[in-house]
């Protein structure tokens, strides 16, 4: 177990630069999640530190080692890669145990260990099968199991759910999140999903452009989000953002000392139905979805942007009506236009 | 009728042809093989036409396993010429593809040209091996002795160390013609040509090996040797073994190189042996080509064991 710190980190690929400058600390133990959209630089950072990549500026340590120059192999990280990356030949005791051959480890220990991590992901039954013959969630198993056996100071994890289907993914991250509380082990996880990094994390971190945008935890974030990039991605449906052009009431009477041109966001479960006069919104309905717990409510602003509202019931009015919305002035969220 | 005798009805024609083409000539062969039949006889003109009142019954076979002396001397040497280059080819295809397996400025290039031995005529291929690089006095082989031949001798030269350089022999350039050479020539230059053929099927299948994987063993801790054992020679099982199939195959038929570099002096394969019995006893030539059949038949059986396995799965 182990903390892990980066600082100024960098990364470029002969002339693109990737990562600009991250800079963060992960406590001993810890669930850290790296969301963002494809392409922001989330598996970079996760390979820069695994040591897949090289660095180009930067420090990254683990415990108190700076490992820059230290191989992957001794770094003292397992990853669990997104297609599993299983070894085809090689059954599942083999495939779990090639990391602590490869150390010359004796065999009654290596026994030992894959023994115990076979039965932690209850996979004791396939040790002697091939990974082909897995169905997709045993060889996650498989892979998470080669991760565990090798003890590490912290776990990796790139994607490990994208390949799984939409019941087994909700499982399996569930048993993620068992394994975290037995093992306690510092762990890391990549994913573009905002479910996932909600529901694991200790603490997430948006990443965008090679940029950390904020840190926090799930509820920090989805309280109070620095910019509308981390407003925009975090929590599902998307928030509403509105300026000033499209609200009812002036800006600076909603929310005191807004400027023109800042921008409301407003979370769609937040809005809540109203008349006219006691509105800040209207918006002319377009599209109802119900998913029988609650409302999605498409609607159309005046300058035909679209916005969300989720609720307990569907509205009446037909199609096309104006409906008028507020919104608790806690939930209401102000950002600059930059 | 029903759909399954129409089925075998409609196939019929071409697995007809097929089968004509296959047992006719396997029946001449071994209808030859019973009989006596030679070209040129002046004694016995009668045995130079095909007739079963010429029959010999195994006598064809008897001569050519007791009498004549080279048979088990091809026997031999058509596998150690087999196997010498199968072992080469996949040795020297698996290093190189590894090696261009890699992005380098001049790649493509590097590629055609590597490919090209295989596009050489192999009579071609094997007059400009043996004249020009294995001769003894002509080719790189005599000029490379000679030109160590000439440091030795101004080595010796020298004022204090000559005395040393002196107690060397001199070096003698191999003669690639003689007796059991003539062997080693062709299966180097049947390796420099079919190199290529290896190469050309371990790079697709490179191409195609797991990243994730690779860099998974990374992390486990295996160096670059163990991750070409542990995961790129099981990922290369199938195609090693189609390289294998199919050179047994074809190097089972070799002649042109044979008959180049020595004209079967000292070298002799199943079908070179042929050759030179059908220059007049057809009969033993026929008996041959049906000890040729078995042979082939025995070397497909093992091969088959053994590599069969990975391209089944």
């Amino acid at each position: 177990m182990a903390k892990l710190k980066i600082k100024n980190l960098k990364k470029s690929y002969e002339n693109e630069q990737i990562i600009h400058g991250v800079n963060l600390e992960i406590k001993d133990g810890e669930f850290v999640v790296f969301v963002g959209p494809s392409g922001c630089g989330k598996s970079t950072l996760l390979r820069l530190i695994a040591g897949l990549e090289e660095i180009t500026e930067g420090e990254i340590s683990i415990g108190d080692k700076v490992v820059n120059e230290i191989a992957p192999s001794k770094r003292g990280v397992a990853m669990v890669f997104q297609n599993y990356a299983l070894y085809p030949h090689m059954n599942v005791y083999k495939n779990m145990s090639f990391a602590l051959r490869q150390a010359r480890m004796n065999k009654d220990e290596i026994n030992r260990r894959v023994k115990n991590a076979a039965e932690i992901l209850q996979i004791s039954d396939f040790l002697l099968k091939t990974p082909r013959s897995l169905s997709g969630g045993q060889r996650q198993r498989v892979a998470i199991g080669r991760a565990i056996v090798r003890e590490p100071d912290v776990f990796l994890f790139d994607e490990p759910l994208s390949n799984l289907d939409a019941a087994l993914r909700v499982n399996t991250r569930l048993e993620i999140a068992r394994l975290h509380k037995r093992l306690g082990t510092t762990m890391i996880y990549v994913t573009h999903d905002q479910v996932e990094a909600m529901t694991l994390a200790d603490k997430i971190v948006v990443l965008n452009n090679g940029k950390i945008e904020q840190i926090g935890s799930p509820i920090e974030l989805y309280e109070n989000p620095l910019n509308m990039f981390v407003a925009g991605f975090i929590g599902s449906p998307k928030m509403n953002f509105l300026n000033s052009k499209t609200l009812t009431k002036n800006i600076s009477t909603i929310v005191k000392g807004a400027k023109r041109e800042d921008i409301i966001g407003i979370r769609p479960e937040h809005l809540l139905k109203t008349t006219y006069t006691k509105s800040i919104i209207s918006a002319r309905l377009d599209l109802i979805e119900n998913l029988g717990e609650n409302v999605l409510v498409h609607m159309i602003l005046n300058n035909d942007d679209q916005i969300i509202a989720k609720m307990n019931t569907a509205p009446k009015e037909p199609i096309g009506t104006k409906l008028h919305f507020t919104a608790n002035i806690k939930n209401l969220h102000l950002f600059n236009k930059k | 009728m029903s759909n399954k005798s129409l089925l075998r009805l409609l196939q019929a024609p071409s697995i007809i042809l097929l089968l004509l083409w296959m047992l006719i000539p396997l029946g001449m062969t071994l209808y030859f093989s019973f009989i006596r039949y030679v070209l040129n006889n002046l004694r016995k003109p009668e045995w130079t036409t095909p007739s079963i009142s010429n029959w010999r019954g195994l006598g064809n076979y008897e001569y050519v396993l007791y009498k004549s002396k080279d048979f088990w001397f091809a026997v031999q040497n058509s596998l150690l010429i087999v196997g010498s280059i199968i072992i080469l080819t996949v040795i020297f295809g698996l290093a190189i593809s590894i090696l261009i397996n890699r992005t380098f400025p001049g790649r493509g290039i590097v590629r055609v040209l590597l490919i090209s031995p295989f596009f050489v005529m192999p009579s071609v291929n094997a007059v400009l091996w043996i004249n020009m690089i294995l001769d003894p006095v002509l080719g790189l082989n005599g000029l490379a002795i000679e030109g160590l031949n000439q440091i030795l001798k101004d080595l010796q030269d020298l004022p204090l160390l000559g005395r040393f350089f002196s107690l060397w022999p001199v070096f003698e350039p191999i003669s690639f013609r003689a007796t059991q050479t003539s062997s080693y020539a062709v299966i180097i230059m049947v390796t420099w040509q079919w190199t290529p053929f290896a190469v050309l099927i371990f790079m697709t299948s490179l191409q195609s090996e797991d990243q994730q994987q690779i860099e998974a063993a990374i992390l486990d801790g295996a160096n670059a040797w163990s991750r070409f054992i542990n995961l790129t020679i099981p990922h290369l099982a199938r195609p090693i073994s189609i390289v294998i199939m199919i050179q047994a195959i074809f190097h089972l038929s070799l002649y042109a190189e044979i008959e180049i570099v020595s004209r079967g002096n000292g070298n002799k394969n199943l079908p070179y042996l042929i050759g030179e019995f059908s220059s007049n006893n057809i009969g033993a030539a026929s008996a041959t080509g049906v000890f040729a059949v078995i042979l082939a038949n025995i070397v497909a059986i093992f091969l088959l064991r053994i590599v069969g396995k990975s391209l089944m799965e």
